[in-house]
């Protein structure tokens, strides 16, 4: 197992692609943020109602296509290419490739979304700070908030993964990805209707589920879900589709 | 040692290999020949451990290869020159190989000066010749020095001066007790290189025999006899 690691480390690194996406996705979730927080209009704007986390990371819905984007290749490219041939020959046990690339692709994600999280929070602060609607970390709700935005970033990109072991396609598996982040929204708010469920269960709003810092009010607060259903949303997502990848990279192949 | 034994696979309706049994022995370099579609590529894989049989079992050195506990010390193998991501250097690629086979980093300067890819190992792979990609498979497949060796068509896209070193490696190798499968279809290459031929056509066992075997006349004249029937795909009408 440690040689497997060490070996998908080696290969994750070593690819600009791999290198390059993380790179600028944390560009466009700090840049996007710094912009969002820096051109609030104070005028109309209730400090007191403002969620100063949600501000920070407005970035963070392009960013999140960035890392979808990540998982992907760091495994569709080795369908592509032929190289998941070389791999098993030098890794012959699918349960240990399979479960190598996952950790390191946690590991790698974890690190760079959890340092972006808060280096959002905290270049958003001194612009909420002049208008007395900044956070700190000790406030209630804030860690978690940042935390699970960095841990959501990094469920999007164990489904880029996933979707990416499944269709064996880079741009098939973008296509399904950029549905499955964005598109699923309207389709859900279509039904919404006849039940709201649909909507609670998109990612879209697991997230916002849990990165608020502040009550959420009005017609968005009937489709985004409790905590604790958004907690499950996401950990369900991340069971589902690593388990049906898994069962088709098993299988070798053709 | 490899071992196929009454091994079948198919592709849907396609029967790639039919009942298959063949021993490919050490000490030796065995010329693997056979038409287009004949299941040669299919064989390796399947000992290889890239195809699970649908009967029979393939083994390598008395197991199936993918419960060997350190395979790139037991085969070395060059199936395609372009399973390698185009993105990543000649040495970044056999250095994750390496990782993988618990190997030092000196090792991927000795194969890369062996194969005479030293002055280009900080290049990106997908610049490459096709030949330049061989030199690679074959520095990846010898990387942990392995007692077998596995070539798809490794000659081809080489220049003359990398058949001729290719040639004298594989011989070397083969001279020293390793076994040495190797599938072309130049038969005036093979006629220089093997000393024992195993031929296939559309999935069985043609023939089996020392390259002395096969009559006195030339070679390929011999092939073509011998797979006359089993060709699948041919030019022209006749």
């Amino acid at each position: 197992m440690k040689r497997a690691i060490l070996a998908e480390w080696g290969k994750l690194r070593t690819v600009r692609s791999t290198v390059l996406v993380p790179a600028v996705a944390v560009l466009l979730g700090l840049g996007v943020g710094l912009l969002d927080v820096a051109s609030i209009d104070w005028t109309t704007t209730d400090p007191a109602a403002l969620d100063p986390v949600g501000e920070s990371f407005a970035g963070f819905q392009f960013a999140e296509l960035a890392f979808a984007a990540l998982g992907v290749l760091a495994i569709s490219s080795e369908y592509g290419t032929g190289l998941i041939d070389t791999t098993f020959l030098a890794l012959p046990r699918r349960r240990t490739v399979y479960a190598a690339k996952l950790a390191v692709l946690t590991a790698f994600t974890l690190a760079i979304c959890g340092l972006s999280a808060f280096t959002a929070f905290f270049l958003g602060r001194p612009f909420l700070a002049r208008h007395h609607a900044a956070a700190s970390l000790g406030d209630p709700g804030v860690l978690r908030a940042v935390v699970c935005a960095a841990v959501y970033m990094t469920v999007v990109t164990l489904l880029g993964f996933a979707v990416g072991a499944l269709i064996r396609h880079t741009a098939g598996a973008m296509a399904f990805m950029f549905g499955l982040v964005f598109l699923a929204w309207p389709v859900a708010r279509a039904v919404e209707g006849v039940s709201t469920l649909p909507s609670k269960l998109l990612l879209v709003n697991a997230a916002q589920a849990l990165t608020a810092t502040r009550p959420i009010t009005g017609p968005p607060a009937a489709r985004v879900p409790s905590p604790g259903l958004a907690a499950l949303t996401l950990a369900g997502y991340t069971v589902l589709f690593l388990t049906a990848a898994y069962w088709r990279f098993r299988d070798g192949r053709r | 040692m490899l071992e196929l034994r009454e091994v079948t696979k198919r592709y849907g309706r396609v029967i790639a290999v039919d009942r298959l049994s063949v021993t490919i022995h050490p000490g030796r370099v065995t010329g693997f020949l056979g038409p287009n579609g004949a299941g040669k590529t299919t064989t390796m894989r399947l000992l290889l451990g890239l195809e699970r049989p649908d009967t029979g079992t393939a083994l390598v050195n008395g197991r199936p290869y993918r419960a060997l506990a350190r395979p790139l010390h037991e085969v070395g193998a060059l199936l395609d020159a372009g399973a390698v991501h185009p993105g990543r250097t000649a040495r970044a690629h056999l250095g994750w190989l390496s990782s993988a086979a618990g190997l030092s980093r000196a090792r991927v300067d000795e194969v890369l000066e062996l194969t005479g890819l030293t002055s280009v190992a900080g290049r990106r792979v997908g610049g490459f010749s096709l030949g330049m990609r061989q030199r690679l498979g074959l520095a990846a497949a010898l990387l942990a020095d392995p007692r077998i060796l596995i070539l798809d068509e490794p000659v081809n896209g080489l220049d003359p001066e990398g058949v001729r070193w290719i040639r004298d490696l594989l011989r070397g190798l083969a001279a020293r007790g390793r076994t040495v499968l190797v599938s072309s279809h130049l038969i005036s290459e093979m006629a220089l290189t093997a000393d024992h031929l195993v031929v296939m056509g559309r999935g069985r066992l043609l023939a089996d025999t020392p390259l002395s075997g096969l009559g006195d006349g030339s070679l390929e004249d011999a092939y073509l006899k011998l797979t006359d029937r089993a060709v699948q795909y041919r030019a022209g009408d006749r």
